[in-house]
């Protein structure tokens, strides 16, 4: 597999920060992230609401995007202690998932909101769910980091390593989708899961194949399965957030339908 | 803890034998919106005129319990009706501006209250047309009459003739009913921002008005306060099934 310029900068600067303090927007501003449109809508008097809104989910994509990044590298650079860190980090996703539904219920009660702002709150608690699950699927890989101490060889071979680096690009696209709503991240977000899960079909089938051939490695293959299937998942995930994306901008359901 | 402005014990109303108002215990904070919910005929807008004591005009009206502002029972036999109304002023379902230029709405206030100083009238208005949100519409055209102005324009109008006496409470009675939607919008907005400097308590046939702008709401039914709480708690999650069948719809 080979990556372009940028999908190497990408990965070279996610590996060289990743020992500092997580980059947790908590404590940024977010103003230059909300969405443009929502930017621009007329002050009324529910528009903090929704621009509060739009910086939770923000704050809560670049949460998972983090901890996406630290489950993936722990992985391939066997570091149990970010895949401990990736652990404990859980409990402020779903502090922030909590925090969104409330929000979403509480505008969708107090505000009426119609059209745009409508698909915009329902959009909102999906995208919350998708991510809250991708950041569950970050702490699973985490625990399954540990047996695989003396098969580093196996999981390199199998394509692991690679798949998890074509991951952490594809979930960069989603922050970045999720922070513009441009949709012309979502054909690049199509691309790469769709990728991503025929990749994750071809190493199920190796290590089947690996479990078949040496019975000694089958505990560890069971361990490289299922991290591949949380990878796959996060991979849907990571689509389904691009459809609500999609919905949000255009009103269209494009769901169930075959992306080109 | 928010100061309790306005707190009435166990209140009872009688329109001659007819009881209006059965037992209402209710405190109401400094520099909130409280919004009154209930079906035509609940005694949510009597309950908002007795607050600056309107039902007084009405002959056989008759009320026991206490009603406080500020501590002062606004009933006792030693209370100035007209300063009473100077400190809680009303807006009503109705614009009704006076015939007279939009400057002189605003002055008539402050005007028979004494003040002659033309520098200082000047003041007052483009204050209170500030405050109302209007000032901008306005402010070169101020000698014509008011009657040309919008039904929106006229309500935010009133509005400004009410905060030109300087009330520390505004009374508002179903302000924005007559209005069409942008008109209301913008009435709700300047409510919104009214909240800093006074205490607004606003009756609403419209329970998403309510929803939108009020920090706490009552609900009233037949001349009871069946809840009282947050806003959000009201719209999202009520205690009394009652009030979950009336802001659902299902009420009947």
């Amino acid at each position: 597999m080979r990556f372009t310029g940028y999908e190497l900068r990408v990965l070279t600067k996610r590996h060289t920060t990743r020992n500092k303090k997580p980059a947790t927007r908590k404590n940024q501003s977010f103003s230059n992230s909300i969405p443009q449109q929502i930017k621009n809508m007329e002050n009324r008097i529910f528009d903090s609401e929704l621009e509060k809104l739009a910086t939770k989910v923000i704050e809560m994509c670049s949460q998972v995007n983090q901890q996406v990044n630290d489950a993936l590298t722990a992985l391939m650079e066997y570091d149990l202690k970010l895949a401990k860190k990736v652990i404990g980090n859980d409990k402020e996703i779903d502090t922030l998932d909590v925090k969104i539904d409330r929000l979403c219920q509480k505008i969708f009660a107090l505000q009426q909101p119609v059209a745009r702002d409508l698909r915009y709150i329902l959009s909102a608690l999906k995208i919350n769910n998708d991510l809250e699950r991708v950041g569950d699927h970050a702490v699973n890989i985490s625990k399954r980091i540990a047996p695989l101490k003396d098969y580093r060889q196996l999981v390199s071979d199998l394509g692991v390593d690679n798949l998890a680096k074509e991951t952490s690009l594809l979930f960069a696209d989603v922050l970045r989708l999720v922070e513009s709503h441009d949709l012309k991240y979502c054909q690049e977000i199509y691309r790469r899961s769709s990728d991503l899960k025929e990749g994750c079909e071809v190493i199920a089938e190796n290590v089947l194949n690996e479990m078949m051939l040496k019975s000694e490695v089958v505990v560890v293959a069971s361990n490289i399965l299922i991290i591949v299937n949380l990878i796959e998942r996060i991979a849907s995930y990571s689509n389904n957030i691009a459809e609500s994306i999609t919905f949000v901008e255009e009103g269209e359901i494009v769901k169930h339908r075959k992306k080109d | 803890m928010t100061f309790e402005k306005i707190h009435t014990e166990n209140m009872v109303l009688h329109y001659g034998s007819k009881m209006a108002l059965n037992n209402i215990s209710i405190k109401i904070p400094e520099n909130k919106v409280t919004a009154f919910i209930g079906p035509s005929g609940c005694g949510k807008s009597t309950f908002l005129r007795s607050l600056n004591r309107m039902n007084d005009l009405i002959d056989g009206v008759k009320i026991e319990g206490k009603i406080l502002i500020d501590g002062v029972n606004i009933y006792d036999n030693n209370i100035d009706v007209v300063t009473l109304r100077k400190k809680v002023g009303m807006v009503f379902q109705k614009s009704n501006p006076f015939a007279k230029s939009i400057y002189e709405n605003v002055a008539y206030g402050p005007r028979i209250n004494g003040v002659k100083d033309k520098n200082q009238l000047d003041e007052i208005v483009e204050s209170a047309l500030k405050n109302a949100a209007i000032w901008e519409e306005v402010k070169d055209r101020l000698g014509d009459s008011a009657m040309g102005l919008s039904g929106g324009q006229q309500q935010r109008l009133c509005i400004a003739r009410t905060l030109a006496v300087n009330p520390e409470i505004v009374l508002m009675d179903e302000p924005a009913s007559a209005l069409d939607p942008l008109s209301t919008s913008k009435i709700e907005e300047l409510i919104v921002q009214l909240k800093e400097k006074y205490t607004i308590v606003i009756v609403t046939h419209n329970m998403q008005q309510a929803a939108r702008i009020s920090d706490l709401t009552a609900f009233f039914y037949l001349g009871e306060l069946i809840e009282f709480d947050k806003t959000k708690k009201i719209f999202t999650n009520p205690e009394k099934k009652q009030t979950e069948d009336y802001i659902t719809g299902r009420f009947g």
